[in-house]
């Protein structure tokens, strides 16, 4: 369920932003979100911006494993 | 089969097409001559010929990056080439919703006679019919071709072998996008413009180059239901597996946009201008250096191999280095979102 | 660079951490769809060792949708003449007597939508028919159908109007929790509903990450698992990028205006109490089944359907009479079939790929 896809903030107006995902874009509505700006990165399912989110994913992981095993990040080895 | 209605699936190029084809029309039409390949390959008076026939329905009929004129001739002449044949003649029957622009007509006959042209095929019999207003939209074309076949190609998709390579001449789902962003039924904007090419001179120059003809073994041009519906075509008629590198599948960031927005596999998108290769490792770099000196072939690579278990399946070797199966085609293009 | 490097250590301990899980069983339940989509998609299930053990959960709205709310929307198209828009994951879901592409191919009018909003555009082009939205998902898709509601109601629409089967996830967690160790819970649901919702469930004695649906994401969801197993019921928030512990006060607030608690038919689970969103009494003029006056719809599934043992996790596919015989993904007879999603159909896809994980 909930396909969700991150895509970037083109433009906003009265409610509405044109999201880019790669190259394809889409008018979705952003009347859950206060504060939204060109630029911003959003979570978009079903023609909702659901969040506004980082974009990237990996340095997010880093962070919450550090957080559980930071013995584990630290030493570990680069393949 | 009483109560059973045709459906949308049963044209979308999968399983449930398949289906039809082998309880239907194979049942009634059963003779040595049949094919399961993109043309029957026929002697005439000791002169071997292959004989496709291609009908063409898509809608909206002028899309970025071609229209249904071009696409009539690329379709037959594609799956002429790839059973090694040199396309000679074609045959086109129109189908004209009344009402039909004449300037819209002449567009796709003029689109018609250039593609034709590029690759040295004549037109050389046709058919006109007009329908009622809704009995047909706008307009419906099918063409019939015949070619000469290549003395030292033979091609099949029972021909591929454990050990072969996996080649794609390019970028994949580009007409498929280009179609569903014409139609513009999910409010989606994005540069992309369809494949629609025909192939014939990007294969000519390749089998011109090839070292040894019999070492391309499967060329199959992925239409409607994509490269996916391709392979798993392939696997199953010549009874081996095939194991794809996620990462090595070439596709345009604003395809995967696409995809992404409608949680749909790429794989299963419809090329128009992209044939999947079968060939020997020993003749791998030849033949994409062939490709590579074609407009139509300039992206051409390697996408996996060929292995002799588990047969009939489509297995991705993904980021994490895990193997997974390619979900087998279901037929409709349906967009997933909740 | 550095955090390209911190980075690639993080996934690397991510997965070692996984990989060498030694302990006593542990069974995890993705209770999201495209959680098992991503997991199928990505090979997870090759790296885990035996003893962990995935179960994919109630959690893709077309599996638990009743069979009697497509035998509704073919009453509509069907006796009403109305023009159902649907997203795409519903139309191949067989009904009692056949599913909406069924229908279409018998002249009902079916249009597939990206979007609720999508339906009330159509509705506006088209006055002349009378539209109706197949209003499913969980609380990541609900807002969408209020805010189609809100926009109609601005427009002082007519003909537009939506079948509800939406349903909301706290009371599946109490449902299914018996069936697994620790829930990797839905990104996006949570996103709605923040973190807090299923934190408090720790109390209960339920445990459980939010999890990402990217490799990084799910990877790092599941060490964090595998580490905080074992000991007192734990929660974390794997996916803080996208989830706050709040969620969305203004989506919370579109659902609370829109939409009422029902009970609600989870298919497979049964009747669970205050699952469900129905319009809103405020609202009725949306509500299909007020405006239609639909006849309640028997929804006869096939009884040999094991579905709802497969949905709890009580037997496999491979338990069920009908899998992989009469039941496949191009004829489905279950909802766990019909849905790329599906547990049974994500075996019948899946199964050969990594046999070790499915023996």
């Amino acid at each position: 369920m909930c396909v969700g896809i991150p895509a970037k903030v083109v433009s906003v107006k009265d409610g509405t932003a044109l999201v880019d995902a790669s190259g394809a874009r889409r008018e979705v509505s952003a009347e859950l979100l206060s504060s939204l700006d060109p630029g911003d990165y959003v979570m978009v399912h079903a023609g909702l911006a659901i969040a506004k989110i980082t974009a990237d994913d990996e340095a997010e992981a880093a962070s919450v494993l550090s957080s559980i095993a930071p013995a584990e990040v630290n030493n570990g080895t680069e393949d | 089969m009483d109560q059973e209605r045709i459906t949308l699936a049963h044209g979308a190029g999968g399983q449930k097409t398949a289906e039809l084809i082998e309880r239907l029309f194979a049942r009634h039409f059963q003779n040595p001559d049949l094919t399961a390949d993109d043309a029957a390959v026929l002697s005439l008076g000791g002169t071997k010929i292959a004989m496709t026939t291609d009908g063409f329905i898509v809608s909206p009929w002028r899309f970025p990056g071609g229209n249904i004129g071009e696409l009539s001739i690329c379709g037959t002449v594609n799956d002429l080439t790839c059973m090694g044949a040199r396309p000679r003649y074609l045959t086109c029957a129109f189908q004209i919703e009344e009402g039909f622009p004449l300037r819209d007509l002449d567009a796709i006959a003029a689109s018609m006679a250039e593609t034709a042209r590029a690759c040295g095929v004549t037109i050389v019999a046709g058919d006109t019919k007009v329908a009622g207003r809704g009995q047909v939209d706008g307009c419906f074309i099918t063409t019939t071709g015949i070619g000469e076949l290549l003395p030292n190609i033979r091609t099949g998709g029972a021909l591929a072998r454990p050990g072969d390579d996996v080649l794609v001449t390019g970028d994949i789902g580009r007409h498929g996008s280009a179609i569903l962003l014409a139609r513009d039924s999910y409010g989606i904007e994005a540069e992309v413009t369809s494949d629609c090419a025909p192939l014939w001179p990007m294969m000519e120059h390749v089998f011109a180059a090839l070292p040894q003809g019999d070492a391309l073994h499967t060329l199959r041009d992925a239409t409607r239901g994509g490269v996916g519906t391709v392979l798993y075509e392939i696997a199953r008629e010549s009874g081996v597996g095939i194991e794809l590198r996620a990462e090595a599948i070439p596709c345009a960031p604003a395809v995967q946009g696409l995809t992404g927005l409608l949680g749909l596999n790429p794989l299963y998108l419809a090329c128009e201008g992209r044939l999947v290769l079968f060939c020997a490792p020993a003749v791998t770099d030849a033949v994409l250096a062939a490709l590579h000196e074609t407009r139509e072939g300039a992206g051409a690579t390697r996408i996996g191999t060929v292995s002799a278990a588990p047969a009939g399946r489509v297995s991705l070797i993904t980021e994490l280095g895990t193997r997974t199966l390619l979900p087998p085609p279901t037929g409709e293009l349906l967009p997933r979102i909740c | 660079m550095e955090q390209k490097t911190d980075t690639r250590r993080a996934l690397a301990a991510a997965r070692e951490i996984v990989c060498t899980y030694r302990g006593p069983r542990l069974r995890i339940m993705e209770v999201c769809g495209t959680h098992t989509h991503e997991i199928f998609r990505l090979g997870v299930r090759a790296l885990l060792p035996e003893t962990i053990e995935l179960i994919s959960g109630p959690g893709c709205p077309v599996c638990v949708t009743p069979v009697s709310f497509i035998d509704e929307a073919c009453y509509l198209a069907r006796e009403c003449g109305v023009t159902l828009c649907t997203f795409g994951d519903l139309v191949r879901v067989p009904g009692s007597s056949g599913s909406l592409a069924d229908a279409r191919s018998r002249g009902a009018r079916v249009q597939v939508v990206y979007t609720p909003l999508d339906a009330v555009t159509y509705a506006t082009d088209h006055p002349e028919e009378d539209v109706v939205f197949l209003s499913v998902g969980f609380e990541t898709t609900t807002p969408a159908s209020a805010l189609a509601m809100k926009r109609a109601s601005a427009q002082s629409l007519k003909n537009f109007s939506l079948l509800t089967a939406n349903k909301t996830m706290d009371a599946a967690y109490l449902a299914m929790h018996e069936s697994c160790d620790a829930y990797l819970y839905p990104g996006h649901v949570c996103a709605i509903t923040g973190a807090r919702v299923p934190r408090a469930l720790t109390a209960r004695g339920i445990s459980g990450v939010v999890a990402g649906f990217t490799a990084s994401e799910l990877l790092t969801a599941l060490a964090v698992i595998v580490k905080s197993a074992g000991h007192a019921p734990f929660f974390a928030n794997c996916y803080p990028r996208v989830v706050t512990e709040d969620g969305s006060p203004a989506a919370q607030a579109l659902l609370h205006t829109y939409f009422t608690p029902v009970d609600a038919e989870w298919r497979g689970l049964g009747v669970l109490p205050q699952s469900g969103l129905a319009v809103a009494p405020a609202y009725a003029q949306f509500d299909a089944r007020v405006r239609y006056r639909i006849p309640p719809q028997e929804g006869r599934s096939n009884p040999a359907c094991r579905c709802g043992d497969i949905l709890r996790g009580a037997c496999t596919p491979a338990d069920c009479p009908l899998y992989g015989k009469t039941c496949t993904p191009e004829h489905p007879v279950g909802a766990c079939m019909v849905s790329r999603e599906g547990t049974c159909a994500a075996w019948y896809q899946y199964r050969g790929a990594a046999p070790a994980s499915f023996s």
